[in-house]
């Protein structure tokens, strides 16, 4: 009975291990029924997952500052970067270079935009990314007239697909780039002040952390990595289409979610996300072998995304309780407004 | 239930002359446990018809919990209560059962609805006597006025002016005047009632309450402030570690005997800060229009405490935080040399990072001033944090706790070590003792000695005027600027309370008058601007196309419209509620599909499809409210589910739509195109649902739901309620897709998800929640139907229609952020 308290505290500060489970679980009963899955067909599930990682690592930033911010121009950031780096590659190695910068560019300017919108304007997150995704959809339709073909630059085509003894280099960047985000979340200044701005954001002001720079950090992260998550996975599949980013919507914030980041903030876990990452594609796949239709897949995903939710809603409630009996939280009144000083 | 109780407080009424007073309401051997810690033991407590009973005790004493199960707001673990004699199980009594009965409770976080005017926050605690029929507001505004008068005579306060209007201190009158006003009450729990009134309205409320309890009504009085219940209670009770510690008659007792019995020290207050000689220049100047009735500019010098006194709200709080952080321009009134360290007082909403342990919560104050990239050393955090945890008598143990397990006072000790581990040459102390008990204040008084005397400096703004006596200046606020200064003996109470009321009161009402007033005139521009952008929109199209401006040319232009405008309106709803629905649009693709399969081939099977669609719609409502989920992303991952079915359904765009509801859509009265018709129509429905009573409770849940559970509201029966009707302007924005294209495709509502939420802020509603403006939202949605048609009349690309929209929605908010100031905190 101690032990199961002991574990069960662990998971509240551990919250990542609900998503292995799901995937060691799901992984298990694929193996057993069908007979189908082995280590190989586990590669190429690591190799889909790792593009939702990068940006479902991205989104997280985002998410963890709280207020419900939520990256929703990640989907098109992710269609014009393939774009864009068909109009800046052209098939050619020697153009490698300037797409990267390109696409790393393309992010930069995203997430500023992303940021003045946010932060400059204190226009709320949902509806500034969401504007940004709408002028993004243009440039992608106007992008899409003007490239050249589909050829895709060899080298990059090499990252995107390749393997090392086996394992999806994609996989590796993508595993790389998650203790890379838990070192900072966890060991960086930079980690702390995120969650401070995340749980509670006068008490940081108040704290003298520069709410704002922060928040700008974690968008312009969002955004360039959904950008090179974009140029690799244009050459995984070779090419680009409109609406190529679509999925990533749903599914980065459905892997933020389901591995155990906070939605309202303050508490992120790059270890989750990936694992989220694994469940989500692995659920996918599962569905595909069984065969049922695209309609079943899009409700099945559905589902999850909800049932997870309401299910983590317990345990965010269970926190929560505690502060709403003292808190007056919901009060969105503005105190003190009577006198200002004189100017 | 009025009648009811009017007859109740009738008998009340007459109790007190029969000499035995009735019992109103009695708590016996009541036990609450949270875990191993035990807070309340075994307390009784019965109140009698015209009793006042002061309640004090220190913090973690047991008040609020014993309160909170009064109100029925929290079961205890053991225990019983009774109504007059007659017992009741506690598992039948909730908030709404103790108001039935007449208890209500004035809390010490306000419970109105800012979004709201007074007179509907009036509506909202009795809603028993409002109908559905245009007028029914005049009926509380006359109850408002009427309640404040009674309570606190001369207060001007407008009953139409919406309750965030008002300063802290209108606000809690208005919250006591309801709670006084309610018919049928017999027992009102005043919390901290005091905390934000001056002295004289602190007199008026007191001489309200000897009136009132003559009359046979029954006051709980809490505060920290002993004297006030000295004053008003006939009866004290005193509470300490969750058990009763004393109770008898007010002449039995004494300030010094309660602080002694609450577990405090009570010899001295507290000492007087001695000032160390000034060392160096002013840290912290202040100047301009700030001290101009003063004549001199104020410089503050090293080691120095400097208090900040006046009535609440004459400016003290803008002071701090004009010195936290100073204005860029080079004429600022408020300039410092040195870093400035903060410590709020309102711990919950501007103090305390609830997910974090008591090191993280102190660490924080050194962190934020180091480098991003800096790395993070949990053991140099603790030993930081154990120097300062030492000075405050903060036990080093329970650093790994969270920080909300610790007491009100010990949080604030972390709070006041995030300050020290800060280690900023100036500290700004916002009412850092706010419900504190006073075994926390004596330790905090002496840290601040300590700390002036190592050379900092503390600016300190209490609402306690004893605690100004413990500084070496202070500086007295009347209307925003500061019209005395007090040094060494000078500082009394009198001299603060005389250089308090001295002053025009009068000036800082019309500085925030006409502040207001400009703000509303910018706001009134940014909110005609959907109507400005709708006939912009339509001029350019009709002076390209004359023939746009035929019957038939609006019709064939607004009937597309017609969709969005639904889509808008069901939008409206859930924004109103402070949530987003970003599966709205496939709703409708999907009720489209329904119409033009189902309902086309098997009428009643298609009707019940369409009810369960919708119910599950209302559903989906209830569960978000009911698991506190984000509505963002569960209505997110139920437009998978709406276009997955959808799909099913109908794997390829086809159906046909039954005659009827075309002919629903499609009929003509010559005069006026239909689409004006029908677009006006879903504007009056919109606007009817808004101004109901309904509307009110709505767009109250949007604003403050702790404050609508509070007065007896159902959050889980509003949110199925918001969702209905969402759910059926979704569904009717399906059908009139059905109707206007005769066919469906899942796909066709897809893009409306996201104009819906660009009509309805275009339109004016705040995202926030509770302020929602119905007509603006139509109009916007109309505007943006219209962009596409737009830009084919100048002949630019259908490719820019995203853009465009994109563009349109960031300048109207980036107006509206610019007039309304900056409203969101970044």
């Amino acid at each position: 009975m101690n032990a199961l308290s002991a574990f069960t505290l662990w998971t509240q500060k551990n919250r990542w291990i609900w998503a292995a489970i799901g995937v060691l679980l799901l992984w298990l009963v694929l193996s057993v029924v069908t007979n189908r899955f082995s280590l190989s067909s586990l590669s190429g599930i690591m190799l889909s997952a790792s593009f939702l990682t990068v940006v479902g690592i991205g989104q997280m930033f985002v998410v963890t500052t709280g207020r419900g911010n939520i990256d929703l121009s990640v989907a098109s950031v992710i269609t014009l970067s393939a774009f864009v780096a068909l109009l800046t590659i052209k098939g050619q190695d020697a153009n490698l270079a300037i797409g990267v910068v390109a696409a790393i560019l393309l992010g930069l300017a995203v997430g500023l935009l992303n940021s003045l919108l946010v932060v400059g304007l204190g226009i709320p997150a949902i509806i500034a990314t969401l504007a940004t995704g709408y002028v993004l959809a243009t440039a992608t339709l106007l992008s899409n007239k003007a490239i050249p073909g589909f050829a895709v630059s060899p080298a990059l085509k090499g990252l995107a697909t390749g393997r090392i003894s086996g394992v999806p280099i994609m996989a590796i960047i993508a595993i790389l780039g998650v203790a890379a985000t838990s070192f900072v979340l966890r060991y960086t200044v930079f980690g702390q002040l995120l969650s401070a701005v995340g749980q509670n954001r006068t008490a940081a002001r108040l704290a003298a952390i520069k709410n704002g720079r922060v928040i700008a950090a974690a968008f312009i992260i969002s955004s360039v990595l959904a950008s090179l998550d974009g140029l690799l996975l244009g050459a995984y599949i070779g090419g680009a289409f409109l609406e190529m980013g679509q999925p990533y919507l749903l599914q980065s914030i459905a892997a933020v979610v389901l591995g155990g980041t906070l939605i309202f903030g303050g508490s992120a876990t790059a270890l989750g996300t990936l694992f989220a990452s694994i469940l989500l594609i692995l659920i996918v796949t599962t569905m595909q072998i069984i065969g049922l239709p695209p309609g079943a897949q899009d409700i099945v995903q559905g589902i999850v995304v909800i049932f997870v939710l309401a299910l983590a809603g317990r345990q965010a409630l269970a926190r929560r309780a505690s502060v709403d009996l003292t808190d007056a939280a919901a009060a969105k009144t503005e105190p003190g407004a009577a006198a200002p000083l004189p100017k | 239930m009025s009648h009811l109780a009017v007859a109740e407080k009738g008998a009340a009424a007459t109790a007190p002359a029969a000499s035995i007073r009735q019992e109103i309401v009695s708590l016996s051997q009541i036990t609450k446990s949270f875990g191993p810690t035990l807070a309340n033991a075994e307390i009784d407590l019965a109140i009698s018809a015209g009793e006042i009973i002061g309640l004090v005790g220190g913090n973690g004493a047991g008040k609020s919990t014993l309160m909170r199960i009064l109100c029925g707001t929290m079961w205890p673990t053991l225990g019983s209560i009774s109504f007059a004699g007659q017992a009741l199980s506690f598992a039948g009594y909730d908030t709404a059962e103790a108001q039935r009965r007449g208890i209500r409770m004035v809390h010490q976080e306000l419970s109105l609805c800012a979004n709201l005017s007074v007179a509907e926050n009036f509506f909202l605690e009795t809603p028993q006597d409002a109908a559905s029929r245009p007028g029914w507001r005049k009926l509380y505004r006359g109850r408002a006025r009427l309640a404040l008068d009674a309570v606190f005579p001369g207060n001007e306060i407008d009953v139409d002016a919406d309750v965030g209007q008002l300063s802290i201190a209108e606000r809690q009158m208005v919250e006591i005047a309801r709670a006084a006003a309610t018919p049928g009450v017999r027992l009102i729990v005043l919390d901290e009632p005091t905390s934000s009134l001056d002295l004289d309205r602190s007199r008026q409320l007191r001489a309200f309450i000897r009136e009132r309890a003559k009359a046979g009504l029954a006051f709980i009085f809490i505060s920290h402030k002993l004297q006030e219940i000295i004053d008003i209670a006939a009866q004290v009770v005193v509470l300490r570690n969750g058990r009763t510690a004393w109770r008898g008659d007010v002449a039995d007792t004494s300030i010094g005997k309660l602080v002694e019995l609450m577990g405090g020290d009570a010899n001295s207050i507290h000492q007087h800060g001695t000032a160390v000689a000034s060392t160096g220049g002013a840290l912290v100047r202040l100047s301009g229009t700030l001290t101009s009735q003063l004549g001199s500019d104020i410089e503050i010098a090293r080691g120095e405490i400097v208090g900040l006194a006046g009535l609440e709200g004459s400016g003290q709080k803008d002071l701090l935080h004009a010195i936290f952080k100073p204005s860029p321009a080079k004429d600022a009134a408020v300039s410092r040399t040195g870093e400035a360290g903060f410590i709020a007082g309102d711990r919950q909403k501007e103090g305390v990072f609830p997910l974090w342990s008591v090191l993280g919560n102190i660490s924080i104050g050194s962190l934020a001033r180091r480098p991003a990239l800096g790395l993070v050393s949990d053991r140099l955090n603790r030993e930081a944090a154990a120097d300062a945890a030492g000075r405050l008598r903060l036990d080093e143990n329970r650093f790994g706790s969270n920080i909300l397990e610790l007491s009100g006072g010990n949080q604030q000790k972390a709070l006041v070590a995030r300050a020290l581990v800060a280690d900023t040459p100036i500290i700004l102390l916002d009412d850092p003792t706010r419900g504190v008990d006073i075994a926390t204040k004596q330790d905090f008084y002496r840290l601040c000695n300590d700390t002036a005397r190592s050379g900092r400096t503390l600016v300190w703004h209490t609402t306690e005027d004893a605690e100004l006596l413990a500084c070496d200046r202070v500086l007295v606020f009347s209307g925003g600027r500061i019209v005395k200064e007090l040094t060494g003996a000078a500082i009394t109470e009198a001299a603060i309370v005389g250089a308090s009321f001295a002053q025009q009161a009068d000036k800082r009402r019309d500085a925030a008058h006409d502040k207001a007033g400009a703000a509303g005139l910018g706001r009134r521009l940014v909110n005609a601007a959907p109507f400005i952008g709708l006939a912009a929109v339509l001029a350019v199209m009709i002076s390209a196309n004359p023939a746009v401006a035929s019957i038939f040319g609006l019709d064939l232009l607004l009937m597309p419209a017609l969709s969005l405008v639904l889509v808008a309106a069901a939008q409206m709803f859930v924004v109103g509620g402070s949530e987003i629905d970003l599966g709205v649009g496939a709703f409708a693709g999907l009720i489209s599909v329904l119409s033009a399969t189902l309902l086309y081939d098997q009428p009643w099977l298609g009707a019940l499809a369409l009810a369960a669609a919708v119910a599950a719609y209302a559903g989906l409502g209830g569960l978000i409210q009911a698991r506190k989920i984000p509505a963002i992303v569960v209505t997110l991952g139920a437009s998978f589910v709406w276009v997955g079915l959808g799909y099913a359904l109908q794997p390829t765009p086809g159906g046909a739509s039954p005659e009827w509801l075309t002919a629903l859509f499609g009929w003509s009265v010559g005069f006026l195109p239909t689409s004006i018709i029908l677009i006006a129509a879903v504007a009056l429905a919109v606007l009817a649902i808004d101004r109901l009573p309904l509307g009110v409770v709505l767009r109250g849940f949007g604003n403050n739901p702790t404050a609508m559970v509070r007065s007896g509201w159902s959050p889980t029966r509003y949110a199925l309620v918001r969702y209905l009707i969402a759910g059926l302007f979704a569904a009717a924005a399906g059908l009139s897709l059905t109707a206007i294209n005769t066919a469906s495709d899942i796909n066709s509502g897809n893009s409306f998800t996201l104009l819906s939420v660009a009509a309805v802020v275009m339109g004016g509603c705040s995202l926030l929640g509770g302020i929602v403006s119905p007509v603006g939202a139509i109009a916007g949605a109309v505007t943006l139907s219209l962009i596409g048609a737009l830009l084919g009349t100048l002949n630019v690309s259908s490719d820019f229609n995203a853009a465009t929209q994109g563009l349109i929605l960031i300048a109207l908010l980036t107006l509206r952020g610019l007039t309304a100031g900056r409203g969101s905190e970044q």
